[in-house]
Parts: C-alpha cells; sequence; structure tokens
C-alpha cells in the first residue's frame, strides 16, 4: 500500500482506502481500479492524497526494501532478548515486504 | 550533585526559553473550578484567540483521537474531550509550534506515539482514552525543553549518541545527570497538567515507577516503544528500547492483539502523515506570505 498524491494517480491503479472528500462522504471505494475520469473527480474535489495498492510511485530518494529490513533489523538489534519485540518485529518485516508487492 | 548538574536543572525548571504558557490556560482554569462555568463560555474564550480555536480543531478531528465524525465547533470539543484534555492541548500547541518548525523527526514520533496511545486505550478500555493519546502527543516535551535550554549540550547529546551509540536518554544522564521523561514531569507538573499526564510523562521509560498511573504509564511506555519499532524514532537513536516486564504483562496483549494493533496504527498513521504534511505546507505559506 502507498500513499500518493492525487496527482501522481493514474489509470490502472487499484485504491487500498476509500477516497473520501473533504465533507467526508465516500468518492469511491476502496478496491476500485481507477479510471481517468474517476482520477479527474477526486482532483477537482479537492482531495490531495489517495492510497493505493502495492508501490507503483518511485519516490526519489527513497529506500529500496532491503534497505528498510536492514533498518529494522538494526532498529531491534538490542531487543533481540526480549520475545514480545521480536514478534512485532517479524510483523513489521512481514508488513513491509507486503506492502512492497507488486511494485 | 556537582554544580554543573545543578545549574543544568536549575535552568531547565525555570524554562525561560520555552513560549510563555497562553494567558488564556490561566483564565481557563480559573473558569474550570468554578462549578458554574458552562461549555459556552470556555468556548467563547477559546474562541477569541482564532489561530489557537483553529489548531485545537484540527487536532480534535486528527487521527489519533479517531472520532468518527468530524467536531466542527469548540463547545463540542470541549464536551467530547473534558477540560483537562483541552487544557494539555493549548499547552502542546504552542509547544508544537516549536517542534514542527525545529523538530520534525519529533513531532512525527510524538504523532505517532499518539495514536498508538489511542489504539491501546480504546482496546484496553480504559475510562478517558483522549487523556492518554493526549500524555502520548506530549511524552517527549522534556526533549524540546531541553533543546531550547541547553543548546550547547544538545549538540554534545548528539555527539555522544553517535559517538558512542547509546540511546538519547543514556546520553542525557551521562552528561546532564538528569533525562528528558524527568524534565518532562517538572514541566507537566508547573503547568498544572493532571497527575494522569506528570506521571506517565514522567515515567514512560521506567512505568514501574508509576504510583498511580500505572496503566497509563504503561501504555505510553508501550507506544513509544512500537512507534520507534515502526521506523519513527528520533535522531542517531535509532534503537527500539527494552521492555518494562512488568507494563508488558499489565498490558496482557495476545500475538492477535499485536497484529490488530499494527494493522490498525499503519492505518491511521496514513491520516497522520496526511496531517503533518498539511502542517508543514500551512507553515511555508504563513513564511512565505
Amino acid at each position: 500500500m502507498q500513499q500518493i498524491l492525487s496527482l501522481q494517480a493514474a489509470e490502472g491503479m487499484v485504491l487500498a482506502k476509500d477516497v473520501n472528500t473533504p465533507d467526508g462522504r465516500i468518492l469511491c471505494g476502496k478496491g476500485t481500479t481507477l479510471t481517468a475520469s474517476m482520477i479527474d473527480r477526486i482532483i477537482k474535489m479537492e482531495v490531495g492524497y489517495v492510497t493505493v495498492e502495492g508501490h507503483p510511485v518511485q519516490v526519489e530518494g527513497e529506500k529500496s526494501l532491503e534497505q528498510e529490513l536492514a533498518d529494522i533489523e538494526k532498529r531491534f538489534s538490542r531487543v533481540k532478548h526480549v520475545p514480545p519485540l521480536m514478534y512485532i518485529k517479524k510483523k513489521i518485516m512481514q508488513r513491509t515486504v507486503a506492502g512492497r508487492k507488486g511494485a | 550533585m556537582d554544580t554543573k548538574q545543578a545549574d543544568f536543572r536549575k535552568a531547565l525548571r525555570e524554562v525561560k526559553n520555552l513560549p510563555t504558557l497562553p494567558g488564556i490556560i490561566s483564565k481557563l482554569t480559573r473558569m474550570a473550578e468554578d462549578p458554574d462555568t458552562t461549555t459556552e463560555q470556555m468556548g467563547k474564550v477559546i474562541s477569541k484567540d482564532h489561530i489557537l480555536a483553529a489548531k485545537l480543531l484540527k487536532l480534535v478531528n486528527s487521527a489519533f483521537y479517531g472520532f468518527p465524525q468530524k467536531i466542527s465547533s469548540l463547545n463540542s470539543a470541549i464536551i467530547l474531550l473534558g477540560f483537562n484534555v483541552i487544557k494539555s492541548l493549548i499547552i502542546s500547541s504552542s509547544i508544537f509550534e516549536l517542534m514542527e518548525s525545529q523538530d520534525m523527526e519529533l513531532w512525527e514520533h510524538s504523532l505517532g506515539c499518539a495514536v498508538v496511545c489511542s489504539v491501546l486505550a480504546k482496546r484496553l478500555e480504559v475510562s478517558d482514552p483522549e487523556e492518554v493519546s493526549t500524555a502520548g502527543l506530549i511524552h517527549d516535551i522534556g526533549k524540546v525543553a531541553i533543546k531550547m535550554e541547553l543548546r550547547r549540550e544538545c549538540e554534545a547529546l548528539g555527539q555522544l549518541v553517535r559517538e558512542k551509540e547509546i540511546s538519547m536518554l543514556a546520553a542525557e544522564r551521562e552528561l546532564l545527570g538528569l533525562d528528558h521523561a524527568e524534565v518532562g514531569g517538572w514541566l507537566a507538573k508547573s503547568w498544572n497538567l493532571p497527575p494522569k499526564l506528570v506521571e506517565s510523562i514522567a515515567c514512560h521509560h521506567n512505568p514501574t515507577d508509576a504510583k498511580d498511573e500505572k496503566l497509563t504509564a504503561a501504555i505510553i511506555h508501550f507506544s513509544d516503544i512500537l512507534i520507534r519499532g515502526l521506523g519513527y524514532g528520533h535522531g542517531d537513536d535509532v534503537w527500539v528500547p527494552p521492555l518494562s516486564k512488568s507494563a508488558w504483562e499489565m498490558l496482557n496483549l495476545s500475538a492477535q492483539d499485536i497484529d490488530e494493533i499494527i494493522e490498525q496504527v499503519e492505518e491511521k498513521l496514513w491520516d497522520v502523515k496526511g496531517f503533518s504534511l498539511e502542517i508543514q505546507s500551512e507553515l511555508e505559506r504563513s513564511v512565505t506570505s
């Protein structure tokens, strides 16, 4: 899942979260495949960000998956003897990998 | 205690460089003590300060309180959140002005911690989840005070963290003979914040030291750890801090709880990211205009 500027949205991307208008109404639901007219509407309604499946937009300076996993490893390197924290680490790693799928 | 440490203590207890608390706080405190004061009267006092009122509503509507509907009036915010939270928010909004402009990372860590606190407080069904989120939001105010009051030492602290690869907490204790949790506790107390906030801020690294607010302290302690684990840390001290065994036992979370908590937190963090970007662009606009 990736949060992108509405201006970066492109046809064929799949919404990972509902898109709401600023006053809280749902504009397009989660799971919708974006079309050009939907993107137009989203931008016209002044919705700044949308959340899409996978990781379609490459951001300059963004870390690679390997780098992100290495960072997680480092963050947890001093609590290796604490089982609950190791469980949390495993979960965060799994989610990081899953979040990049479809990139 | 050597004289140098005594000097640090003195400087931090007097905190001259932090923004003075808006006069509105003492006025509101007086009003709150009077049983005849109505919500409308309090709302009126706050709304005289347009910027403050707008900021309050923005915080109230941000992801970490998670109210299903948009709260558009100060009166409903006061009713929903209670006076203690409103007061803490007024104080934190003046502190955060500093944080936003000087230390975006600490601001995001604090927002993230508040998000985890809110998720945990609701799951554990504590009686006042908003107060717990607010405690999470301001748990590191001691860091802001140290940065403002002891600028020179602050550089040395950063250096110590990098060279010795120790936590900021350890560096503070080594160099200053005190730490940001302790300082945060004094500040919260001097601002007459509710005991729940004072104690949980002061004890967020050692939740077993909490006397009356053990559960709140445990929630803040764990939230700080989880949000660091998710990569919302602060500065060169990147390591996930040690987990207090008794705090963990008190929270009594199962593997499934953890799974759901991480999921909910990540979901809400998206909104917070939008929130802090929004604040940033507003700041930029206010600088250029």
